[in-house]
């Protein structure tokens, strides 16, 4: 089976992780780009519900980083 | 506890990640995302078709009181003790979540499964798996909160309906 690139679901912290990601991009260093990010006021806004159902809808991992 | 569910169900704990930065991290977060993908590449694509089942009960138990309740007060519990005022220690407090965590899913799974049209205790067990001693247990234990009910015999074997 060829290898497809895996979706993953990042919920990411507005202060911290997503904060990273900008500066990630900014500063240009290479990363890859399967995430798809959501960004949440506080990584404890994320309900373990959350992660069913992006799983539900499709993605292959999930990321909660804060 | 989410990660605990998602290897309960056989979808892998794996597939959910945690992870701490701060905002100047750019560089962790590019080793964390990559590590991230890897691990996720390593299990290959998620079929969430193949565990409808298991991500419908995850989602309920998830959602239910039980455990809600029981997360809720784990720093009270800890802390000040329970109402009969006696402390509870991690170790014991954490094995008793991860049995609620179980018999929950295990109820949501066979709720699911009934829903599903499995509706014999045999035929439940060749659909999620479990032994038919444990299904008939929780069965009698649903049957008294009102999450399915007894519908009747057919050709002598019971039969269940969600509610």
């Amino acid at each position: 089976m060829e290898q497809v690139e895996p979706k993953i679901v990042a919920f990411l912290c507005n202060w911290c992780a997503y904060a990273g990601a900008d500066l990630a991009g900014v500063s240009r260093i290479q990363h890859p780009s399967n995430m798809r990010t959501v960004r949440v006021m506080c990584s404890g806004r994320v309900d373990p519900i959350f992660i069913v159902q992006a799983l539900k809808s499709g993605c292959d991992g999930v990321l909660v980083a804060g | 506890m989410t990660q605990k569910l998602l290897k309960l169900s056989g979808i892998g704990e794996n597939r959910l990640h945690l992870a701490w930065l701060s905002s100047a991290e750019a560089q962790r977060f590019v080793d964390i995302t990559t590590g991230v993908i890897d691990q996720v590449k390593a299990q290959g694509q998620f079929d969430a078709e193949q565990f409808s089942l298991e991500l419908a009960a995850a989602e309920e138990t998830l959602k239910a009181e039980a455990l809600r309740w029981m997360v809720g007060k784990e720093v009270k519990l800890l802390a000040r003790g329970d109402v009969y005022g006696r402390k509870w220690e991690k170790e014991n407090f954490e094995k008793i979540l991860d049995d609620v965590l179980e018999r929950e899913y295990h109820k949501q799974l066979i709720r699911q499964a009934i829903i599903a049209d499995f509706t014999s205790v045999r035929a439940i067990s060749r659909r999620i798996g479990l032994g038919l001693k444990r299904i008939s247990y929780l069965l009698a234990d649903m049957e008294k909160t009102n999450m399915v009910e007894f519908k009747g015999h057919t050709e002598c074997v019971p039969v269940f309906g969600a509610l």
